[in-house]
């Protein structure tokens, strides 16, 4: 009777003892493990490789939740801007044709500075920060410009 | 009795002076007030209380340094009324209803003058104003018209992009509905009164009116403003086409388009309407009480059928995007991470505004390009939403084995001081002697 409490007391101590090792070591290791998403809070994003834009175009990229438009103009600059018109909130577009931003919703436009210059968006986009590093695009929070 | 430049330029001279003479800090003392010490035209009609009614200190004329005299002629420099107010000095009073465009065109059509104001100030508002259906009546003789004045005031002018101005955007239907809602006033035109409560409920008029949202069309944006006239059948796609530009260009490519000419039916408004323009739903799509489609198309036909089709799609849509944006809630609410949902869940509701526009081809087909890949989109958004509930739960659990486990171990910690503690004492009582 002694020995069974004895084991029983044992095992208790035991099972606990790993059960409690496995509930901190399992919360640790899986934050070691890469997220499978960005932060909430990013900063900046990679948008790809230079020679993936080519000249007059642009690509919606995306920057945590939100849609970036990154462009890039005849003469090769990157500009970004936030890709949601400032209308009601339609994702804008780079048109080839007009080398402007355009909102297909309302055909409001914004030209290249991202300046709002017909139809009803009544604000301009907001810019990103666009910085070229060893043939990556990163795109920058505004708050990091200048 | 025409007003000339001298009057003009003695209007601005003595306004120019007085913005000269003018003390900078002293704001409280009234522009009137200033006016009167240069300008006698003002200083008697503030003495004898006859100033124009409704005339407004930061009126855009006045403070631009053209006094009564600059409109009115005469000489404001005499305290003479007889002298003053003599037409040999230019004075003409008050101008006939007729004359008031040419009296306000005397300046604003000639742009040597008005350049000096604003390099790039339009100057054929009298042009425009004469093609107008207002212009034209006016010049038939009929004085109710509206004129320059009627609509952008006599005496409290402002540019139109002031929110103070009578034909700010937001101003704009109230100016209009004057005359316009006036069933007396308008009985002899035969023409409706109802297009400002039409508009005020319609889906341009809330969001001009009530989220004062001014790039919302208000009535000039349609029927133009010095040259009003109302859309012709052939422009009404064109004008709604100004902003929905996406819609008319589907549209005009389609079948219906051509048959809509020929049957002299008017493109847009045939389904959405004009100055009541509801806000749209997909109800007005498909064979249901609210849709426009069975106002043509009978059970059976080629119409009738892509109604059904594209109603279905945007069904489709609608719900698996209901359906993640509840599951975005819901993780919202329990604190898990929604990040590539709401992205997810905005490119879907994009490809529905597109959807929605590609309706205008009435053509299944392209509708369920869009509407393909919007389910997509939210098939994705769902599928996260559900791994990250699933987490949630395996967090959850995992926390209650970690409290259980602890739990016991300290049970199991407790048994065994006990024991130890036990076996201390029994090992005490059989040393003692």
């Amino acid at each position: 009777m002694e020995l069974n409490r004895r084991k029983f007391t044992n095992m208790l101590i035991g099972g606990g003892l790993l059960g409690w090792l496995a509930s901190v070591l399992y919360p640790l290791f899986t934050y070691l493990i890469p997220p499978r998403v960005e932060e909430q809070s990013l900063n900046s994003v990679k948008a790809g490789k230079v020679d993936d834009f080519p000249p007059n175009s642009g690509k919606i990229i995306k920057f945590g939740r939100k849609p970036v438009l990154l462009i890039r103009t005849e003469t090769g600059d990157f500009r970004a801007f936030s890709a949601t018109c400032t209308h009601l909130d339609c994702i804008v577009q780079y048109r080839e044709d007009t080398k402007h931003i355009w909102c297909a919703c309302h055909n409001g436009m914004f030209d290249l500075t991202g300046k709002n210059i017909a139809g009803p968006p009544p604000r301009p986009l907001m810019p990103y920060g666009v910085r070229v590093q060893k043939n990556e695009i990163i795109i920058e929070k505004p708050t990091n410009l200048g | 009795m025409k007003i000339g430049y001298t009057s003009i330029f003695a209007g601005l001279f003595l306004g120019m002076g007085v913005l000269l003479a003018q003390p900078q800090d002293d704001e409280k003392t009234s522009y009137l007030q200033q006016l009167v010490e240069v300008d006698q035209c003002v200083a008697c009609h503030i003495e004898e209380e006859a100033l124009p009614e409704g005339l407004h200190e930061n009126d855009i004329h006045l403070r631009e340094g053209l006094s009564c005299a600059g409109c009115h002629g005469g000489d404001p420099t005499s305290d003479d009324m007889d002298i003053a107010m003599d037409p040999a000095r230019g004075y003409i009073g008050i101008p006939d209803k007729q004359e008031v465009p040419s009296f306000c065109g005397k300046c604003h059509s000639d742009i040597r003058f008005m350049r000096r104001f604003r390099p790039q100030v339009e100057t054929d508002q009298e042009v425009q104003y004469y093609t107008s259906r207002h212009g034209r009546l006016l010049k038939a003789g009929d004085t109710k018209v509206a004129v320059c004045t009627d609509c952008h005031t006599s005496h409290a002018v402002f540019p139109a992009s002031d929110p103070r101005s009578s034909v700010y955007p937001t101003n704009v239907p109230e100016t209009c509905k004057r005359c316009h809602s006036d069933s007396d006033y308008m009985a002899e035109y035969k023409i409706p009164t109802d297009q400002y409560e039409k508009f005020a409920e319609s889906v341009h008029g809330v969001a001009l009116l009530k989220k004062k949202d001014v790039g919302s069309p208000a009535c000039n944006d349609c029927h133009g403003n010095h040259g009003a006239l109302p859309p012709g059948v052939t422009s009404i796609g064109q004008v709604c086409g100004n902003c929905h530009i996406n819609n008319l260009q589907y549209f005009q490519k389609t079948k219906m388009a051509e048959e809509f000419k020929k049957m002299d039916l008017h493109d847009c408004i045939e389904c959405h309407g004009y100055h009541a323009v509801p806000p749209t739903n997909d109800e007005m799509v498909g064979v249901g009480e609210q849709s426009t489609c069975i106002d043509c198309h009978d059970e059976g036909d080629e119409g009738y059928k892509a109604a059904v089709e594209i109603r279905a799609m945007l069904r489709n849509l609608t719900t698996a995007i209901d359906s993640a944006n509840t599951l975005k809630k819901q993780i919202q609410i329990i604190g898990m991470d929604d990040l590539d949902i709401e992205y997810l869940l905005k490119d879907a509701h994009q490809q529905l505004i597109h959807a929605r526009t590609v309706i205008h081809t009435f053509d299944p087909k392209q509708v369920e390009e869009k509407t393909k890949t919007g389910l997509d989109r939210a098939k994705e958004a769902i599928q996260l939403a559900l791994e990250e509930i699933e987490e949630y739960h395996r967090r959850r659990k995992g926390f209650l084995f970690a409290t259980l486990f602890t739990t016991l171990l300290i049970i199991g910690l407790f048994i065994k001081l006990r024991q130890i503690e036990s076996e201390q004492k029994e090992d005490a009582h059989r040393r003692e002697p």
